[in-house]
């Protein structure tokens, strides 16, 4: 315990210099997080939904940026019957955002989602376009589209065509959104997974960084004119987040759209970090922090092709 | 690998929903139909060119010596099954999403039945004349809590 403890410490200290109020920040990094789910509108009336899981949890408290999503003091919500049928979906937060950025794009239309497992994003996706549309959900790892594929017959998903393949080696393929939720090194999870704890090393930034950078230029030398490509992270790394989105400013032809979520505190983009500058667009990027909205952390840059 | 399905296969599972479940044709035609490994028949979107893909929309039925609808079709076309299902008790339910057979007497031909909780569409099930045979996937099995 005094390990993961430590730990916390030090990702507070290390962003310290990057937030608006270091108590409140530390504080809220300390602690955990409550359960929040999404209601999955294909498998059922969300009003019906709502009132037989107010049995339950009479305490349900609904999210005021976006109507799908609740908070409940319950830990175990996995078991209910709800859960059984597909009627809900165990999701965090921050992790509802991406899809809500862009959900007046994707009706009808088709979102390629580079790295989709376990399908979070995807099958929220999927119920905002009303299984309508044509969504592409892949992910490199065998072990990981196991959980996607069961993940989607579970929320009756119909209009996704999974696919496994390294993305930086997947055939160029015309969607009108292109989601690059990347592989990162998740300390924004910290409030709720101590695995993060456990392999919180220092050197990870560079690795994640340069593995990021590929998967956004892959996926922005796709992308045909119009389109836009959504890059999410969960940490607050600079390197990973802002780092990464100033470099693929700089080398496509690509502009930034700023972000908002009615009812969601965002903070900007940084625009440098231990002696590095970057392009002063990045602070178009959005980034939530635990303390703003009581969540994990998340980065955000919606990126327009030229 | 998916290919995409003969049209008489095709026309012989929209006539057995429709005389098994009393589901009406236009429920399933706007979707694109395909035939994987295990007679397995999907619905989903239109095929992309170039991507091999891993699966495409969702597993609704097998295609053995019968049409065998899966507990992912039935969950979700539940709400416009008009026959041939049966509303379980609480205990019932429970019995279910552990994995348990049901041993009731029930007023239905024998084959392939839709189990119900409320209004909710929990999966498919056989119904033998003796026995309900619980046809959930085993990976979905467990203990549920809050009913």
């Amino acid at each position: 315990m005094q390990k993961f403890q430590t730990i916390r410490e030090g990702i507070g200290k290390r962003y310290n210099s990057l937030v608006n109020n270091t108590k409140k920040f530390t504080k809220a990094i300390n602690e955990p997080l409550k359960q929040t789910f999404r209601v999955n509108s294909i498998k059922g009336d969300k009003e019906e939904i709502i009132d037989q899981i107010r049995n339950y949890d009479s305490n349900l408290k609904k999210i005021s940026w976006y109507d799908d999503a609740f908070e409940t003091n319950l830990t175990n919500l996995g078991s209910s019957i709800q859960h059984f049928s597909g009627q809900i979906y165990i999701q965090e937060l921050t992790s509802m955002v991406p899809p809500l950025i862009v959900s007046d794009l994707i009706k009808e239309k088709t979102v390629l989602d580079c790295c989709a497992a376990p399908g979070s994003k995807t099958t929220q996706m999927a119920e905002i376009m009303n299984n309508e549309g044509h969504i592409i959900a892949n992910d490199a790892r065998h072990g990981r589209i196991k959980s996607l594929r069961g993940n989607l017959d579970r929320l009756g998903i119909t209009n996704t065509t999974v696919t496994l393949r390294d993305f930086n080696s997947f055939p160029n393929t015309e969607a009108d959104v292109y989601f690059v939720d990347a592989p990162c090194s998740s300390e924004g999870t910290i409030r709720k997974k101590n695995v993060v704890a456990r392999k919180w090393k220092l050197h990870d930034y560079e690795r994640f960084s340069k593995l990021q950078k590929n998967l956004l230029k892959k996926a922005c030398e796709m992308a045909p004119k119009g389109s836009t490509i959504i890059y999410s992270t969960c940490t607050f790394a600079p390197e990973e987040n802002e780092n990464v989105i100033s470099q693929i400013l700089d080398e496509e032809n690509v502009f930034l759209k700023k972000i908002n979520i009615n009812g969601l505190k965002l903070g900007n983009g940084i625009t440098n970090w231990k002696e590095n500058d970057y392009n002063k667009d990045v602070k178009k990027c959005a980034r939530i922090w635990p303390h703003h909205n009581d969540t994990d952390a998340f980065f955000l840059a919606r990126i327009e092709k030229c | 690998m998916l290919k995409i399905i003969e049209e008489n296969k095709k026309n012989e599972i929209i006539k057995y929903c429709f005389e098994r479940f009393g589901l009406k044709q236009e429920n399933l035609e706007s979707y694109h139909w395909y035939e994987g490994s295990k007679n397995r028949i999907f619905i989903g979107p239109r095929k992309v060119n170039r991507i091999n893909p891993e699966s495409i929309g969702l597993c609704i039925f097998r295609l053995d010596k019968t049409p065998k609808p899966t507990t992912n079709f039935i969950q979700l076309f539940g709400k416009s099954i008009k026959k041939n299902y049966i509303i379980l008790t609480k205990t019932e339910t429970l019995k279910i999403c552990k994995g348990e057979d049901l041993r009731n007497k029930i007023e239905i031909e024998p084959g392939f039945i839709a189990l119900k909780y409320n209004d909710m569409s929990l999966g498919c099930a056989h119904w033998n004349g003796k026995v309900i045979k619980n046809q959930i996937p085993k990976s979905k099995f467990c203990n549920i809590n809050f009913l």
